[in-house]
Order: structure tokens, then C-alpha cells, then sequence
């Protein structure tokens, strides 16, 4: 059955992309597709006129002074099968490797998945331990908005509706001699593959070459309206030696700041359980190796 | 009335030409307008696989695809799995044999997505799995069609 | 990694036909696209369908303003139950359930109104349009609530269908001799089937006095029935023709009637073809589901480790309309036991209504919820007695030397229920799991079933098949019969008979999807007897064939009618395998002698006798025996389940066709193990609050264990050459075996089904290692955060 849309308008620069979003008030933008679509088809979106960011050479990655940029147009799959990716973000590489299914890996993009802003979106954690930040553009001008500040609600955002992710900015990462980086994407569901994350962890610790947490980002996904940096957690950490004690601490910080609720998926109460879950088994192999 | 769309795709190896309306999917494209009925409506939400077609290449259910944004892109359904001489891909043969055919509603998207994970040349079995997990099948357990997977990367390994 | 692997007992003495394994005849087609589903079949002028449904689960039907959808541009015809020329009414069996409500509605999805429309963009648009007033009633969600006194009726009259018995025995003798008594209460959720093709049919009238249907379904004499009685038309007036159908699992056995009656009345009343898919949303919620049940249980043994009585009381979730829950709750009532010698047994299974999902056919039929019962209580009661299960199940099986059922049917020798048992266990302990990390158990569960194969006496009526064989001219065979081929690989075990008995090659035989105009009604295509009953008729079918065949063979071999035998595709003496002629010869012998080549073939069970008050007496024709055995690693912490391999150990028979065979033990080990880990039905206030793939999890390639079967052929079933069903038996035990997995690598008890990753840590209580975690939230928040859970109970 046809979407039932009237207009889709298909841009050949962002430019004019953003100028066709302006002059169409109610116009929703669209790339891969594999959310909105789902949502015009079950009413809970309503759009007179899509405006398709496919053709507007959004897609890929570079490398630059500001760190790895990837357009907002980027597939999953491209992502996660990023040597770049992989090697100074793992995370993210991971994650992106855990969207849906391989189909909608080839399909769906870095921007659609942040712009739908679901409280379980996987890229989200990684992004948000990376410190990245979004490029967006308007018939206004560009802006870069901190990834932490993007995410102002379940399916909301800071982005004008008339605005468009160009980019995502991975500030470059340094180590320190005799530091050793850990990162890791973890996510529950009760599947093994295709599932909506219960709970997500996104975590980075560096370890010193005294044994102590020298960097440390955590963030966490479906426990909260938004994803969200774990901060008192990572205060926790900060300057400790993973000891039980401090792993435990650790934990209870993680548990006193997620706001998870009951749904279809899971009890707010598993969540909890399964996030600590998470945390404590990366710092546990952190410690270890 | 909504505008109608043009779609220029290359279509199983054909150049073709729709005009559609703007809310169409590639999936009724095909079905619809190309008569290709292999490809198969299982969910509408590209949660069950059996709409999947190669999209320049790559596997997508083609029930979240908005027709008009294919506009040249080259398109690959079940009915274009098979070589121009007519043989069936390998894919759909170790399907036949290995017995990973039951109800039929999920094989023509099982068996594009086959096709994407051998010409991968993905070796692993887990690996195999994973990239086949966006197909659900209900009758086959997925054991046979694992099987098969495993024998057509053979089957291509000693071509290659 | 997923895996087969297999191995099989060749038959005694290697008599019997060598089973088939040439490619399924209907392989190709679907492997290249081709084949033509109902959604793929659509005529000049034909109308989309679209259903007006009810979003709440009980309410009074205050008014349908039908107006505006009607306005609607391309729409052609809304309907009510005004507009129905016949009976409004669909149920299969009792006629409580109507096409679309008059006055009451009584489920989420009961039909208020029928839509037709040029496209179905615009029957989707018609269906927005309509205006319904509904006052909500009181409604009843849960089968046991449903029977307090009180409780809002579902219908007048009641809330309770029908109650089922086994009594056998003197229970108070017994349980003055058991010294270990075990109670407990199951609570088994529902299942959907999440066939890939969801439910569909096409209806083409020919005026008002007969129409054609074409659908995906298991039992098109049910359709034309259903059709027949809506439209006031003689069934002879109703044609139904199976389309390729994707995947059935029970969910196509009823159900199909429903959707077909409403394409047909809008077809009656526009004149035009009308075709009605259901969205996957719309499937999920209104079409028939695994009975959500509740199972108490009492059972004792006694010190030397042997079973005294057992009592079982069973609710069944039925919905708002009985469809087939009493043939279900049959099924379940004499299952509950197992394969188990059991001195002293009542069984009471309530058949209830209430106002939630529709209960109806799915694969084992009421089995598998009791035989998840049976199985745990079999561990409880092994534990509480010191005892290993699979000794405590040695002490118990039925063998050759005991072996009365518990509905006192006396099994025919031989009971393989002891050797499926001890094969699959050896082969389990071959390998066994090991733990991949901090927080994973590992755990092996054993489930037994005692399968009756066929239908049950209470629907011995529809236990008969018919079957025409056509021999060409040019010795091709066209074979066509009554069961329905869903996926399970019918046509390729009818084709492997029919080949068989006409010594030709499989591929020379075709056989045809099911058309009511041509067979006579065969009953439903369920109860693993498709197989069975269709090739007995073949066989029939050859029989009368070979009277007017064999003569003019002889005739062409100089030797008499009895002499004659068919192989490879030969006509020969036999004994003298030189002196042949082909079998093509002969058909084209009798072409030129107008002999008629065609046959018509006929199977029915033979009668028994059955006791429905006490549940003694013949329940089922034959019986089949399984043993699975699961092996788990469970992520205790998260309370995630992986099934890493089961061995399946099946009574089969024979073997009619290798791969088929193979292919159902896998999709039913599948299925069963989703139903025991993924597969929740969210049902809140009669409503499916997760009718998607998105939040409905069936297993992907990902979750698929190793499986390895082995078939042990002893024939002894009632089917071509002693075989035996293989479509049920294939699931009933993998959710028990499951279970019993996950209990042994977790040291605790679980008696809800399915095995969600809440359930298991909410089970581990202060067992779980951030147990700490959820005390601090509960000192923070208050205890609406903790977990709603069982008190779970500790393992002896």
C-alpha cells in the first residue's frame, strides 16, 4: 500500500534541501527511511511532503583537523565496517553492527537514527562517549551542537524541523604512553540479534600505566527519555583502580541516575538490573585485563 | 491528486522506466507496477526479510524504500538471482538440495540475502547467521538453509 | 553453531520402501519467485477488502455510521451483519461466534463492518471514515477470575464451555502410598504462530449463485463451509482451491474461514472479485493463538521412585468464542500425563471464556502446555525424591511391559518411549556446553511426549481422506487429494507414495493442491496426519487403478494379472525382473483401449470407543513417542537463555521422505524453543500490545541450536508402510525440555512460561548478585520498583 504522502521532493544539495523544508512548513525530511517509514505507515507520523536527503551526497567518511567526520547519510553497515571506525571507536563500530538487521544496516543512516531520537537508539551511546558533535544546517546557516545537547526528549530533538544533520564530528582521540584504551557497545535484549536494546551501555575507559581509570565515558541507552552520559558513575571511576569496592560503587552511582520505565520491551526494574549487569561486567574485564 | 513520480531503475539487468505515486514503495514497484511477484509482503515494517531485494548491491527490505528514491539506482529481485543463461544461482540451487525450502513464503528473501552473504565470502558460521537473522523463517528452523548458505560459499570458493 | 546432523535405525530387516529424498516438487518454484501466493493473484476489476474492527475487548454496539466511509472516492461497498444473506455466523464447530457483531462486542478485533474498495489505499481510508459508538462493558481476563461467581459473562450462560475428565483409578489408595507429593500451578502463555504469509484470500462470485475461493489455508472444506453457510449457498455452489500457502502451524486451520466468509460476502454483494490480505498488525491480533493456560498440579510418588497419582486441573484461555477449544482442551485433557505409568490420574480441563486474544489450533494442539507441566513436575518431583530425572523418568517410562496409557489404551508392542529416552540422553552426554564467562550457567532438560497421532475420537467423524489418481497417456501421474501441503512437505511425501506404488520415478507424479470440486472432503490438514491419510488414500486410489492396470500389462508381458509388479518405471513379472515394459507402454496400452485411467482412493480411521465422562477408552487411532534433550548456557545475570543444541529422538514409523521429515523436526524444535524463551503474547485488557516482529520475537538464524535427530523406523503407525506423524510431536516436548534445562543450570524452579529475562532474575531472588541493587532502589522509590514476581522457590 502506497505512504500516504503527496509530495516527495528530491534535492540535489543540502542547500537546497533546507530551503525546500523551509518553504514546506510540515514537510518531514527523510534517508534510509527504515524508521519513518514504519511510523507513516502506522499513522503515528503524519507528513503532506517528504523531502529525500539521499541524493545530496551526505554519505561517507572522512578523515580531517576536527577528528572523523561521517555524513548523516552513512549506512550502517559502511559504518561498521569502517577500518577508522572500528579501530578509534570501537563503540560505535559495534553498535552500528547491532541496528536491526544486516537489510537495514544497508539502509538506515547515522542521521535517521539520531533525528528519530528513540531512547534506544544504539548510536547513540557511543556517539555521546565520544564527544561527538552534529553539524546541522538551515536556511539560517550551519551549527554544530554538542551530541550530549542534541537529544531533548522520546523523538524529540534540538533540530529545527526545518534543519538537517549534515555530519557527525569524532573528535580525535590521544593516549598517553603506557595507556591502555578500553571500549566497548554492549546492549540486552531477549533476542540475540534484530532487537530493540533493553538496555545499552556504551563505555571507554582508559587505564593508566599505574593501574588507575585515567579517562572514563560511559553512557547508556533505553534507561532514560534520552541517551544519556552516566556522569556520576564516570566521577566514581575517575582516578580509581577498578577495585571490587569501586566496581560496586560504581554500579550503585550508574543505578541512582537512570530513569528507565515499564514497557512492552521490559519492567523499569530489569533495566536497572541489566544496566548495572553491563557496567560491572566491562569494568570487571577492564580490571582484569 | 498526488504528483506522479518517475523511477528510472535498471531492473534485473533491464533499464526500466515507472511513473509512480510519490508515497510508493519499491517493494509495490516491483510487485505492482513491474509484476514481479516473487518478492513477498510479509510485515510492512522491515522486521521479517521477505521483501529483500539488492539495492545497488546490498540487501533492503524493500517495504521501508520509497520508490521515488531509487530513482537510478539498479534494483535485483529473485526473479534476477539467476544468470542470463537461466541457471539458477548457486544460492537457490543448495536451497533446493540441502532442503531449505518449506512454506516458500520467506525463501525469495532468504535467497537474495543468501546471495549478498556468498558473494561476501563470509566464512563464518555464526557470521552467516548474523547477516541472516533479518530473514525470518518459521518452518525451516534454519538449519537446512544455513546448510546451504554454507554449501553455496563453497561452491563459489572453488569457482573463484 | 547451528548445525545438522543426523542418524537413523534402518528399518528391521530392511523391509519397506526406501524413503524419499528427491527434491521437494514445490522447491524450484518458490526458490526462483515463482510460485503465486494468493497476494500474488489479482483479476480485472477485483476490490480490495478492508475490515472495520472493535479497538475495545467488551462493549455494546451502539452504532456504525457508515456514511462518510461510503463517500469515500473508490470505495464500493460497506457491509454490516444486515447484509449478510445467510447465517452470521463462522463458528467451526458451535455457532457462538458471529461474521461481523450485531449488537455485542466481545474481543479486541471482533468485525463491526466490511469494506471493498478499487484500491487499497482507499479501503484503508474507508475504514478511518466509519464512526463507531461503542459503551464499553465489564470485561473478564483471565480464565480462572472467569469462572468466580461474579465474573462478567462473555456470553449468556456462562463463562465455563465445557470441563474434560480422565478418571482412572483409586487416587486416595494411591496417595496413601506416596511419600513425596508434589503441588504446583503453571501459568503458560499463548503463542502466535507468525506464519511468514500472513492471512489472505481472493473470492471470485459468478453472480449470486456460486463463487470460487482462493486461499491460504489448511482446510478448505472448512472455508467452504464457513462461505457456504454465509451466503445461503449449497456447498456444491462453493468452490474452494488451496493457494501455495505460507506456512500454517494451525493458525490456517479455522481461522481462514473467517477472513474467506467476509471477501465472500463482499464479493456477493458487488459482483466483483474481491481480495482480503490482512496487515501483519491485524493478523497478530485477531487471528486464533496457543491457548494462554493455567495448570494446576497435585502428583505423588513413592520412596522406591515410582509414580502413585497424579491430579491436574487445567484452565484454558479460550477467548470470546470457542472456535476449536474444545477439540484443543480434548487433546490437552488426555495429555497430561505423558508417557508415564501412572496408577491413579484425574484430569480436569476447563474450557473458559473470557474477553481476551481468540485461543484456537496451534501445533501440538493443548499438548505442549501440559507436557511443560507434566515435564517440570517430573523434575520437581525427581528432586524432592533424591533422585536424577532422567532415572526418576527410567522408573516411570511406559515400555513394552507397562503400557496403558493414562486414558487406559493399552499401547501395541512397541512402546519406544524407554528408547527415546535413553538414546537422546547418550547422545546429549557426548558433548556437553561449557560455560562462555562470568554470570553463565549451563543446564540440560529433558522432555518426554506421548503422542496420539490423528485426530481424537471426539472428531473420529472427520477422520477420512480421499485421494484421484490420473495415469496419462504417456505414463505421467496427476494425484490429487484432500490435505493441504503449508510448507510441512506434503506434496513431496504424497508424490514419494504415490511413486512408490506405481514404480515410478517421484518426478513423474504431480500432485495438486486441494480443490473441493474435485476430491471429497478429506477433514482438516492438522494433527500430523496429512501425510498419512493422503497417502493411505493414494494407496487406495493405486489399488483400484492397478485392477484395470495389471490386466493390460499382463497382457503385454504374457504372464497373468498377479504376476505383475511395478518398479523403476516398469511393469515386470515378478521374479523376472528381464521380462518388462515400461510403464508408459501400458498407459498408452489403455489410452488406445479406452480403459479409464483414473481411480478415486479412500482412508478412514477405524471406529473406537471413548468415554468422554472418565476419558477412557480410544482416544487416538496410533501413537507415536519423543524424547528431546535440551542443552542450555543461560546468562544468569541477565537472564538471557541460549538453547546451544537439542538431540530429538523420534518414534517415527517409517520414513516417507528424508528431508521433510527432517524439515519439521527442525521448524518444530525452532518454534517450541521460541514459545519457551521469546515469544510473549503482551495481551492489556484483551489487546496485543506488541502485534509486530519489532516486539513478538521469533527466533532468527542466530538463535537456531544444533540439532541432531535421530528417527527410529518401527513402523507401527497407521500411515503408508507403519508411519507416523511427525508435525506436532516435533514441538510438544523442546519448550519442557527447555525448562528443565534452564532450572538445572540456575539450581531453581520456573513455572511460568515463556522464560523471560525478567522472570529469571526476578526467580534467582537474593541469589542474584545485584539483588543489592534493587533492595537500595526499593529503600529509594518505594516497592512499586521491585519486581513483580513469583516467590521463587528453592531447589531442594
Amino acid at each position: 500500500m502506497d505512504l500516504p504522502i503527496r509530495r516527495l521532493l528530491r534535492p540535489r544539495d543540502p542547500q537546497e534541501a533546507v530551503e525546500l523544508l523551509a518553504r514546506h512548513p510540515g514537510a518531514l525530511p527523510v534517508a534510509g527511511g527504515t524508521d519513518l517509514v514504519v511510523q507513516l505507515r502506522r499513522g503515528k507520523l503524519a507528513a503532506d511532503t517528504l523531502v529525500d536527503l539521499g541524493g545530496l551526497g551526505l554519505a561517507g567518511i572522512a578523515e580531517g583537523a576536527e577528528g572523523l567526520e561521517i555524513g548523516a547519510a552513512t549506512t550502517m553497515d559502511t559504518i561498521a565496517a569502517d577500518a577508522r571506525v572500528r579501530a578509534g571507536w570501537p563503540a560505535l563500530a559495534q553498535a552500528a553492527s547491532q541496528v536491526g538487521a544486516w537489510p537495514i544496516q544497508c539502509r538506515a543512516t547515522l542521521g535517521g537514527n539520531l533525528a528519530n531520537a528513540s531512547p534506544a537508539a544504539d548510536t547513540a551511546p557511543p556517539l555521546l562517549i565520544a564527544d561527538a558533535r552534529l553539524r546541522l544546517l538551515s536556511c539560517r546557516g550551519s551549527r554544530t551542537v554538542p551530541a550530549a545537547e542534541f537529544f531533548a526528549g522520546p523523538g524529540r530533538t534540538v533540530r529545527a524541523p526545518d534543519e538537517i544533520i549534515l555530519s557527525v564530528l569524532l573528535p580525535p582521540r590521544r593516549l598517553g604512553p603506557h595507556a591502555t584504551a578500553h571500549e566497548r557497545f554492549a546492549k540486552v535484549g531477549p533476542r540475540r540479534e534484530q532487537i530493540i536494546s533493553v538496555v545499552s551501555l556504551a563505555a571507554r575507559i582508559v587505564v593508566q600505566s599505574d593501574g588507575s581509570v585515567g579517562e572514563v565515558a560511559l553512557a547508556v541507552g533505553s534507561v532514560a527519555p534520552t541517551p544519556r552520559r552516566a556522569r556520576r558513575a564516570e566521577e566514581v571511576l575517575e582516578g580509581c583502580r577498578l577495585t571490587g569496592a569501586v566496581r560496586r560503587e560504581a554500579v550503585a552511582a550508574l543505578e541512582e541516575e537512570l530513569a528507565p520505565i515499564d514497557d512492552v520491551r521490559a519492567p523499569a526494574w530489569y533495566r536497572r538490573v541489566a544496566a548495572a549487569v553491563l557496567l560491572d561486567r566491562f569494568l570487571a574485564e577492564v580490571a582484569g585485563g | 491528486m498526488a504528483e506522479g513520480v518517475r523511477v528510472r531503475l535498471r531492473l534485473n539487468g533491464e533499464d526500466r522506466e515507472f511513473w509512480v505515486p510519490p508515497g510508493r514503495r519499491l517493494l509495490d514497484l516491483v510487485r505492482e507496477d513491474a509484476g514481479l511477484t516473487g518478492t513477498k509482503e510479509g510485515c510492512g515494517a522491515g522486521e521479517c526479510g521477505a521483501c529483500t531485494v539488492l539495492l545497488n548491491g546490498r540487501p533492503v527490505t524493500s517495504c521501508l524504500v520509497l520508490a521515488a528514491s531509487c530513482d537510478g539506482a539498479e534494483v535485483v529481485t529473485v526473479e534476477g538471482l539467476a544468470a542470463a543463461t537461466g541457471e539458477p544461482h548457486p544460492v537457490q540451487r543448495a536451497f533446493v538440495e540441502a532442503g531449505g525450502v518449506q512454506c516458500g513464503f520467506c525463501t525469495p528473501g532468504v535467497a537474495v540475502s543468501g546471495a549478498a552473504i556468498v558473494a561476501r565470502g563470509v566464512r563464518d558460521a555464526a557470521e552467516r547467521a548474523r547477516l541472516l537473522s533479518g530473514n525470518l523463517c518459521r518452518c525451516t528452523g534454519y538449519l537446512a538453509v544455513l546448510e546451504a548458505l554454507e554449501r553455496a560459499g563453497e561452491a563459489s570458493d572453488g569457482e573463484a | 553453531m547451528a548445525r545438522r546432523e543426523r542418524t537413523s535405525v534402518p528399518p528391521p530387516g530392511g523391509a519397506g520402501p526406501s524413503p524419499g529424498h528427491h527434491p521437494r516438487p514445490d522447491a524450484w518454484g518458490k526458490v526462483l519467485g515463482r510460485t503465486r501466493y494468493v497476494g500474488d493473484l489479482s483479476l480485472p476489476g477485483m476490490l480490495h477488502a478492508a475490515l472495520v474492527v472493535s479497538p475495545v475487548a467488551s462493549a455494546r454496539l451502539r452504532s456504525l455510521q457508515l456514511a462518510a466511509a461510503r463517500s469515500v472516492p473508490d470505495v464500493v461497498a460497506v457491509l454490516t451483519a444486515a447484509d449478510i444473506p445467510g447465517a452470521n455466523s463462522v463458528g467451526v464447530i458451535f455457532p457462538d461466534q458471529p461474521l461481523l457483531a450485531v449488537d455485542r462486542v466481545r474481543m479486541v478485533g471482533e468485525r463491526l463492518a466490511l469494506v471493498a474498495a478499487r484500491s487499497p489505499e482507499a479501503a484503508a481510508a474507508a475504514v478511518r471514515a466509519v464512526q463507531v459508538q461503542l459503551e464499553p462493558l465489564p470485561a473478564v481476563h483471565d480464565p480462572v477470575a472467569a469462572l468466580a461467581p461474579g465474573a462478567p459473562l462473555v456470553h449468556e450462560g456462562g463463562n465455563l464451555i465445557r470441563t474434560f475428565h480422565v478418571v482412572r483409578g483409586d487416587v486416595a489408595r494411591q496417595e496413601s502410598r506416596a511419600t513425596v507429593v508434589f503441588e504446583g500451578e503453571y501459568r503458560i502463555g499463548g503463542q502466535e504462530h507468525a506464519y511468514l504469509e500472513p492471512q489472505g484470500c481472493l473470492v471470485v462470485p459468478e453472480g449470486r449463485q456460486r463463487c470460487t475461493v482462493y486461499a491460504s489455508c489448511q482446510c478448505p472444506f472448512y472455508v467452504q463451509q464457513a462461505v457456504a453457510r454465509v451466503l445461503g449457498l449449497p456447498l456444491a455452489a462453493v468452490r474452494v482451491i488451496q493457494t501455495p500457502t505460507g506456512g500454517g502451524f494451525g493458525g490456517k486451520e479455522d481461522y481462514p474461514s473467517e477472513p474467506a466468509a467476509c471477501a465472500a460476502l463482499l464479493a456477493w454483494h458487488t459482483g466483483s472479485p474481491v481480495r482480503l490480505l490482512y496487515p501483519r498488525e491485524l493478523d497478530m491480533q485477531l487471528s486464533s493463538k496457543r491457548h494462554a493456560m493455567v495448570v494446576r498440579h497435585r502428583w505423588g510418588a513413592d520412596g522406591k521412585g515410582r509414580l502413585r497419582f497424579a491430579e491436574v486441573e487445567t484452565f484454558m484461555d479460550a477467548g470470546a468464542y470457542i472456535g476449536l477449544s474444545t477439540v484443543v482442551a480434548e487433546r490437552a485433557n488426555v495429555s497430561a500425563i505423558g508417557p508415564y505409568h501412572v496408577p491413579a490420574v484425574r484430569v480436569r480441563t476447563h474450557v473458559v471464556y473470557t474477553n481476551n486474544l481468540f485461543g484456537g489450533a496451534f501445533r501440538g494442539f493443548g499438548a505442549p502446555q501440559v507436557t511443560f507441566a507434566g515435564e517440570a513436575t517430573m523434575d520437581a518431583l525427581a528432586r524432592r525424591l533424591g533422585l536424577d530425572p532422567v532415572e526418576f523418568r527410567r522408573r516411570n517410562v511406559l515400555d513394552d511391559r507397562r503400557r496403558t496409557t493414562c486414558t487406559g489404551t493399552k499401547l501395541p508392542r512397541p512402546v519406544l518411549a524407554r528408547q527415546c529416552l535413553e538414546r537422546a540422553v547418550e547422545a546429549a552426554a557426548r558433548t556437553t556446553p561449557t560455560p562462555p564467562g562470568r554470570g553463565h550457567a549451563v543446564g540440560t532438560g529433558v522432555g518426554l511426549v506421548l503422542y496420539g497421532c490423528n485426530l481424537h475420537h471426539g472428531g473420529q467423524r472427520l477422520d477420512r481422506s480421499s485421494a484421484v489418481v490420473l495415469l496419462q497417456g504417456d505414463g505421467s501421474v496427476v494425484v490429487r487429494v484432500g490435505l493441504t501441503e503449508m510448507g510441512q512437505g506434503l506434496l513431496a511425501a504424497v508424490q514419494a507414495v504415490a511413486a512408490q506404488a506405481l514404480g515410478v520415478p517421484p518426478q513423474a507424479v504431480e500432485v495438486c493442491l486441494p480443490d473441493t470440486s474435485t476430491v471429497a472432503d478429506s477433514g482438516p490438514t492438522v494433527a500430523s496426519r496429512g501425510a498419512l491419510v493422503a497417502g493411505r488414500a493414494v494407496l487406495d486410489a493405486v489399488r483400484r487403478l492397478r485392477r484395470r492396470f495389471d490386466p493390460v500389462a499382463a497382457q503385454l508381458l504374457g504372464c497373468g494379472p498377479r504376476q505383475v509388479e511395478l518398479a523403476g518405471g516398469y511393469a515386470r513379472v515378478r521374479g523376472e525382473p528381464a521380462r518388462a515394459v515400461p510403464i508408459a507402454e501400458v498407459a498408452a496400452e489403455m489410452a488406445a483401449r479406452r480403459i479409464e485411467p483414473i481411480a478415486t482412493g479412500w482412508y478412514r480411521s477405524r471406529p473406537r470407543r471413548f468415554d468422554a465422562a472418565t476419558g477412557q477408552g480410544g482416544a487416538y487411532d496410533f501413537y507415536a513417542t519423543a524424547c528431546h534433550v535440551a542443552q542450555v548456557v543461560v546468562d544468569a545475570e541477565l537472564g538471557l537463555v541460549r538453547v546451544v543444541r537439542v538431540v530429538a529422538v523420534h518414534d517415527v514409523g517409517r520414513v516417507l521422505h528424508r528431508p521433510a521429515l527432517e524439515g519439521q523436526i527442525h521448524g518444530g524444535i525452532v518454534q517450541g524453543m521460541g514459545w519457551a524463551v521469546t515469544e510473549r503474547l503482551a495481551v492489556a485488557q484483551g489487546r496485543l500490545e506488541n502485534p509486530s516482529f519489532t516486539d513478538y520475537l521469533i527466533p532468527t538464524a542466530s538463535d537456531a541450536p544444533l540439532v541432531e535427530i535421530e528417527a527410529i523406523e518401527a513402523a507401527g503407525g497407521h500411515g503408508p508402510w507403519g508411519s507416523k506423524g511427525i508435525g506436532e510431536p516435533s514441538l510438544i516436548p523442546t519448550a519442557a525440555a527447555v525448562r528443565n534445562a534452564v532450572c538445572d543450570a540456575l539450581g531453581i524452579e520456573l513455572f511460568e512460561l515463556p522464560l523471560s529475562p525478567p522472570a529469571l532474575v526476578a526467580a534467582q531472588g537474593r541469589r542474584h548478585p545485584f539483588a543489592w541493587l534493587l533492595d537500595r532502589s526499593a529503600e529509594r522509590d518505594g516497592p512499586a520498583q521491585a519486581p513483580a514476581a513469583p516467590s521463587p522457590v528453592e531447589a531442594g
